[in-house]
């Protein structure tokens, strides 16, 4: 575990996770059925889309909201556009049969990824649903070579030399282990997913070490944190802050090697490292 | 009736007298030139992009007290991304489909102009211009429209740019002389580029020019779209602008070379449009950075030598400082991890390596897709000499294949990190003579003052006023929702006023009235002095 001093965590990277963007783009091309689907869409990620049926004209209603509202970030076609991610290859677009994940996505926002709330009605997030529902169900229809990034894009590396690079240079088992704790990672992540999973893990928490100026001491893994006020959830789930005039705390940031890393890998790197843990099954 | 707002009508009084020479009927070229102490007539404040207030009365020694006089809520949705604009004690700003005129000195609404809905992209507005008696605003769909400023009636309106095609609007429109410059966004589909010179008073193009060649053209980069306001010198009589990202985005094979004048600051002669200078931040851009961020003009001595500069802190990671007479590079320096260049030519371009464009199994890339930093205002500080921007190191993936096509963004891009850092680049080195972290990516702008401040926000929603000389906290309050505009500073009944939004909602702040004891003492020798 690295341990850092208040002193430093005020002057270092904020390692929470930052905007993350996913996104790549489709083409309308030549219907297939279900049973025909390429193995590489959204489908085979998870269990068949159950889309409620919705009348073209929400759907149309709903294509002029996400043009206005929605499209900058998610593309026209909701295939992707500047900073949000492909919603036809969204798992929890392919969960969502009424609109109650959506729904829950729109009011709520992602603020951690930098997607603001939306305050609309009922009907216009009934709208906007139908129209990503029927963006979805066009873009799984599809054949042939689809735009975006698709899994097998991403076998041009070589696994012996990303093993090598995996336990030398690149001080991975530093942390990590592949009989440990990336055991069957493959199993679970893939393609690109698997490959933005593995250059930064987002998802990880900093866990922390707080110490009040009375001489209490508390740990948790951070929740909030900013110049100010530093706020950590225990392993019972309650949640406490502080000024941070007001205390002394020890950040672990494990995540922090993964940007280090960002600065030395090659290309070649990369997808040698993601050859190996491809094979990680 | 209690002290302060006695106080208030009485200095009020006295300020409607001394503020009578600024009439928004008479917002005229010197005004817009020279902005008296209780105006911000134009986007930048002054033409000069320096985003730099001459207000002393807030500085480093009180702003510890700085406290909330009003805020202002606009109950729509969406983030204000929008420069106020102060003429006559009236402020003029706007949302998508939405403009405000509300009371400088109360926060009450004057009128609300909710323009007719549109299918078009509402990504943001970012303010009206005014000449006159006349508030020029451009429509999501991008037509520009004068509205009476005294009602927000529309008065005229025009088509600037077909969003049938896809293009779309943001700007505050640049005015100089007698002319309404404008531009469009759009960068999902291939689209000519250009600005384009409006009549004030009757809508009618004046000229345009055109930064790509038509879309029948083969083999040549699109768009270059001018989104964002420029600056101008009145005594070169040049206006500068940058120009966005060329299409198809991220396949830069179809279109082999330089792909001028994308990615490009552009000097232009403002009344021919005739293009007089131009450098090229990122040749044949692949990564969507646009050069579009303020050219931010100012003079000081550079290796020895009085020069007149032009600054940009680029998206694509790079910092320049131009000679602006003639467009000679004199620095090129970065300002936060950058990987795809081979280094920098003899003219101070960055040169771009190959090996960095896009591909189908992807390469990292630094920064990411939003840059290094974007629309956001920086702001330079005349007295330190530091041009101050609120920055995003950053890595992602990029990736194009042939089946992502030549149309539009062509190709997909996938942000792994980032986080924000106000810096502080000296311009005579490029050297960040210090940092600041604002947690992740930050949306503030940026302002200085003569007071010795920085007033910016970081990516927790807080407002900060930092100290200029050394980047140390002075002050912040939280928001309450993402600060994604650019702050402003100004004079009313003799009292300083900060300007910032947050989600929202307009917050104007300023240090509170002395308490009644100390002002009863002070005021017969005020009187006096008066």
């Amino acid at each position: 575990m690295r341990l850092r001093s208040r002193d430093i965590l005020l002057t270092a990277a904020v390692a929470a996770p930052a905007m993350l963007f996913t996104f790549s783009r489709m083409t309308a091309q030549a219907p297939r059925t279900p049973a025909q689907r390429p193995s590489w869409t959204v489908g085979s990620q998870g269990p068949l889309p159950e889309h409620a049926k919705f009348t073209p004209q929400q759907a149309e209603n709903g294509g002029a909201l996400f043009i206005q509202n929605c499209a900058f970030c998610h593309g026209k076609d909701a295939g992707g556009g500047e900073t949000g991610p492909d919603l036809t290859r969204s798992k929890l677009v392919t969960g969502d049969k009424n609109g109650e994940a959506i729904g829950a996505v729109i009011r709520n926002g992602r603020l951690d990824k930098g997607m603001p709330r939306f305050s609309l009605s009922d009907t216009e997030i009934l709208n906007l649903v139908a129209f990503i529902h029927a963006q979805q169900d066009a873009s799984l229809s599809q054949s042939g070579n689809r735009r975006g990034v698709d899994e097998s894009d991403l076998h041009t590396g070589n696994a012996e030399a990303g093993k090598k690079y995996f336990e030398g240079p690149g001080g991975c088992t530093q942390c990590h282990s592949a009989t440990g704790d990336l055991a069957g990672i493959a199993s679970k992540f893939s393609g690109l997913r698997l490959e933005m999973q593995m250059l930064y893990p987002r998802d990880a928490k900093t866990k922390a070490t707080v110490k009040t100026k009375s001489g209490q001491t508390f740990t948790g893994t951070v929740e909030y944190e900013d110049e100010f006020t530093l706020g950590i959830r225990d392993s019972s789930g309650i949640y406490r802050s502080w000024p941070m005039t007001a205390i002394t705390a020890k950040l672990d940031k494990p995540v922090e090697a993964h940007v280090t890393a960002m600065s030395k890998y090659t290309d070649d790197d990369i997808h040698n490292v993601l050859a190996y843990i491809q094979t990680l099954k | 009736m209690n002290w302060k707002k006695s106080a208030r009508v009485l200095t009020l009084a006295v300020a409607a007298t001394a503020t009578m020479g600024l009439n928004a009927q008479n917002v005229d070229s010197a005004i817009l030139r020279n902005p008296p102490p209780d105006s911000w007539p134009g986007y930048h404040g002054d033409y000069s992009g320096r985003r730099h207030s001459a207000l002393t009365e807030i500085n480093t020694r009180n702003v510890s007290g700085l406290t909330l006089e009003w805020a202002f809520q606009t109950q729509q949705n969406g983030v204000l991304k929008a420069t106020p604009i102060l003429v006559d004690g009236i402020l003029y700003f706007t949302l998508p489909d939405h403009v405000w005129a509300i009371d400088a000195r109360s926060g009450h609404q004057l009128w609300h102009y909710a323009a007719p809905q549109t299918k078009a992209f509402h990504i943001g507005q970012r303010g009206v211009s005014i000449l006159k008696d006349k508030l020029y605003y451009m429509t999501s769909d991008a037509h520009l429209q004068a509205l009476d400023a005294k009602t927000g009636n529309v008065l005229w309106d025009v088509e600037v740019a077909d969003s049938k095609k896809g293009q779309w609007a943001t700007m505050s429109p640049l005015i100089v002389g007698n002319h309404v410059l404008v531009g469009a966004s759009g960068d999902f589909d291939n689209l000519q580029g250009f600005l384009r010179a409006v009549d004030p008073d009757t809508g009618k193009t004046q000229w345009t020019f055109y930064s790509t060649p038509t879309v029948d053209t083969p083999r040549v980069a699109y768009s270059g779209n001018m989104w964002m306001t420029g600056t101008y010198d009145p005594d070169l009589n040049l206006i500068y602008f940058g120009t966005g990202n060329p299409s198809p985005v991220l396949n830069g094979k179809v279109r082999p070379g330089d792909n001028l004048y994308t990615c490009t600051i552009l000097a232009l002669d403002p009344e021919t449009g005739k293009l007089v200078w131009h450098f090229q931040p990122s040749p044949h851009d692949t990564h969507d950075w646009d050069a579009v961020e303020i050219p931010v003009l100012a003079d000081g001595v550079f290796d020895g030598k009085p020069r007149k500069m032009l600054m940009q802190a680029s998206r694509n990671g790079y910092f320049f400082v131009i000679d602006r007479t003639n467009g000679k590079n004199l620095l090129t320096t970065t300002f936060g991890p950058v990987n795809w260049t081979k280094g920098v030519d003899k003219d101070g371009r960055p040169i771009p390596n190959p090996d960095k464009e896009p591909a189908p199994d992807g390469r990292l890339i630094a920064p990411d897709e939003g840059g290094m930093t974007n629309y956001r205002s920086p702001s330079f500080d005349p007295k330190t000499g530091l041009f101050i921007v609120s920055a995003s190191p950053s890595y992602s993936l990029y990736f194009n294949k042939p089946a992502d096509g030549a149309y539009g963004w062509a190709g997909a891009d996938y942000g792994l990190w980032s986080k924000g850092v106000l810096d502080a680049i000296d311009y005579k080195t490029g050297k960040i003579r210090w940092s600041h972290e604002l947690g992740q990516r930050a949306g503030s702008g940026v302002l200085t003052t003569e007071g010795g401040l920085t007033f910016t926000g970081d990516s927790a929603g807080n407002f900060l006023a930092l100290d200029t000389a050394t980047g140390k906290t002075l002050w912040h309050a939280g928001a309450g929702g993402q600060i994604a505009s650019s702050p402003i500073s100004y004079e009313l009944d003799g009292h300083q006023y900060i300007l910032t939004s947050g989600g929202n909602v307009m917050f104007a702040w300023r240090l509170p009235d002395a308490p009644a004891a100390t002002a009863a003492k002070r005021t017969p020798t005020a009187a006096t002095t008066k």
